[in-house]
């Protein structure tokens, strides 16, 4: 199989520029960081105050930020497909037998990759501050998946916003731009009956609400698959729409 | 000699209807040092696309190595090597890491890869940098890299996009050496080059294209003997005022073959043009037309592309601007 063999060949390059950039690496992890940090404190004393499902506050926001995480990372891959036109090695690439295919599988596995590496971080450091996984080692892998899924349809939007735009510049705006309004208008730092009403009617059509519920009952409740399922379903829907936006606009950039 | 390369009444047009290859025709020898020639827009980089399958063609038929490019594409990139006007390295990646993975992308592996690697290393000069990362290699050792991964697959064919633009001589002269090393070696090359003399030293034969069209072809012997005269290059002070004037006064002189309009201000294509110079500064300065400039030379390809084209090829930009990277080069 040519197009494994590609993809993973693509894959191991856009991980050793990942790492060799260690720079960029802290900073994007830097945010979630801190905000984990920085959230858990300053409302640590609402606790109390804060309806939650189950858990301390630090459980429910880890969901949260452990999905910011995964939102911000998406939108660099944009940027990525913009230098490899602009510096011509999409079209070095392209001139050899490779695989069409694997040059976005390439990149989006890398990115998955790097997404789990990084929440496995962040899952990390909130157990140093109490935070605890209940459903074990198996809850910890469907939350890996699910961030790595909720990864890949957002890297599609970048991607797509990229090789529309062909800048970076944009996709960094157009990314950040999304970010927090999404993000705030979402369960994902606040529990749903903490928000006005007007908020939980938006939060209710909010991808990144199903797929931070879905991580936050396996953090904290169990196998609720009646959460779980819905939102892989949802994720799934995301990815449908923004990966065929991509792959139709690759087309049109490689032809 | 069989054809590697077949062109036949090539047009591209662009979606927004600019007609950048007009219905050309040419083909190149198996083995051959094939030239392409043209001032900046004239055709050359799209012809280069067409070719090497990154770009379809509106009309016409091309086949590289027997394969169609419409329909043998997949075929054709096993067999082609390009190296592209801007240079295309992963500058995260080691000199090494970006051949290996060209290697790959042609579907080589194992020890046949790493032999050819360091073969590939060794050719270019770059075996004692091969393992720093290519971000901090100069712009000489960045295009011998980028031409090394154009390699790794043997290609048949090898397209090179302006492959010294930009270099400084005496890295010209030792990428010079490689592609008549690697000429000798069987592969057929088709450069496109902005240097004439470059064109003169290494190309057994070319095609000038202008405004998309073939306005010359041959071997750079054919086509300065067709110019069969030397040249003598004027520079008049009022060029619009004095042109029509001094080339009514020169005209008229014996040897004169033909005179046209060029940059400086007029050409004098003639057979005796050394002997010319005293008479046309002299005939000029009683009619009190003011010279700038007056160079005598014999016929060189620049003679023959200001001839076929009206204009001397420019050279833009020797030196490029560094990339937008803050320090990084130690």
């Amino acid at each position: 199989m040519t197009l494994l063999s590609d993809t993973s060949y693509l894959f191991v390059r856009y991980l050793k520029k990942l790492v060799r950039n260690p720079i960029l690496l802290f900073f994007s992890l830097f945010q979630p960081i801190i905000f984990l940090v920085l959230f858990t404190q300053i409302l640590s004393k609402f606790s109390g105050l804060i309806p939650l499902a189950g858990g301390s506050y630090l459980e429910f926001a880890t969901a949260g930020i452990l999905l910011q995480n995964a939102f911000g990372s998406a939108l660099q891959s944009g940027t990525s497909i913009v230098l490899d036109i602009d510096s011509g090695f999409l079209q070095k690439m392209l001139v050899t037998p490779v695989k069409r295919p694997a040059i976005l599988l390439g990149r989006l596995t890398s990115d998955a990759f790097r997404v789990v590496v990084q929440s496995a971080i962040i899952l990390g450091l909130a157990y140093a501050l109490g935070a605890f996984v209940t459903t074990g080692v198996i809850g910890i892998i469907l939350i890996f998946f699910t961030i790595a899924f909720f990864g890949l349809a957002w890297s599609g939007i970048s991607l797509a916003i990229g090789m529309k735009t062909r800048s970076s510049e944009t996709v960094f705006a157009i990314g950040g731009f999304l970010t927090f309004p999404l993000l705030f208008l979402s369960t994902a730092l606040f529990p749903l009956d903490f928000m006005p009403s007007w908020v939980q009617d938006v939060s209710m059509f909010n991808p990144i609400s199903y797929a931070v519920n879905a991580i936050r009952v396996l953090m904290t409740n169990g196998f609720d698959w009646g959460t779980i399922l819905p939102a892989w379903g949802v994720i799934g829907l995301v990815a449908v729409i923004t990966l065929s936006a991509t792959l139709y606009l690759f087309r049109k950039v490689v032809s | 000699m069989s054809d590697i390369i077949e062109v036949k009444d090539l047009t591209l047009v662009y979606s927004d209807g600019t007609k950048a290859v007009d219905n050309i025709s040419f083909s190149v020898h198996e083995g051959e040092f094939f030239g392409f020639l043209g001032p900046n827009g004239a055709g050359k980089s799209t012809t280069i696309k067409i070719l090497t399958t990154l770009l379809r063609k509106t009309s016409g038929t091309v086949t590289v190595a027997g394969n169609d490019v419409s329909s043998g594409a997949p075929e054709i990139r096993k067999i082609i090597g390009v190296q592209s006007q801007d240079t295309t390295v992963d500058g995260d990646l080691t000199g090494r890491e970006n051949i290996i993975l060209q290697g790959h992308l042609q579907q080589m592996s194992g020890a046949e890869l790493k032999d050819r690697v360091d073969e590939l290393l060794k050719l270019v000069g770059l075996e004692s940098a091969a393992d720093k990362r290519a971000r901090n290699y100069s712009g000489g050792m960045k295009k011998r890299l980028d031409l090394a991964t154009a390699l790794v697959h043997k290609p048949k064919i090898i397209f090179l996009d302006e492959p010294t633009t930009g270099l400084d001589p005496q890295s010209r002269l030792a990428v010079w050496s490689y592609l008549e090393k690697l000429n000798k070696e069987g592969i057929t090359v088709f450069l496109t080059t902005q240097y004439l003399e470059e064109a003169d030293k290494l190309c057994k034969r070319l095609a000038i294209i202008d405004f998309g069209k073939i306005v010359a072809r041959g071997s750079p012997v054919e086509l300065k003997r067709e110019i069969g005269a030397d040249s003598i290059r004027i520079g008049l002070e009022n060029c619009d005022r004095d042109r029509e004037k001094s080339k009514n006064i020169i005209k008229t002189m014996t040897g004169v073959k033909e005179i046209i309009d060029s940059e400086e201000c007029i050409n004098v294509y003639a057979e005796n043009a050394a002997l010319l110079i005293a008479d046309i500064v002299r005939a000029l300065d009683s009619s009190d037309v003011r010279l700038t400039s007056v160079t005598f030379s014999q016929p060189s390809l620049d003679d023959v592309f200001t001839k076929h084209t009206g204009r001397k090829i420019r050279v833009e930009e020797l030196v490029k601007a560094p990339s937008a990277t803050f320090g990084g080069r130690r």
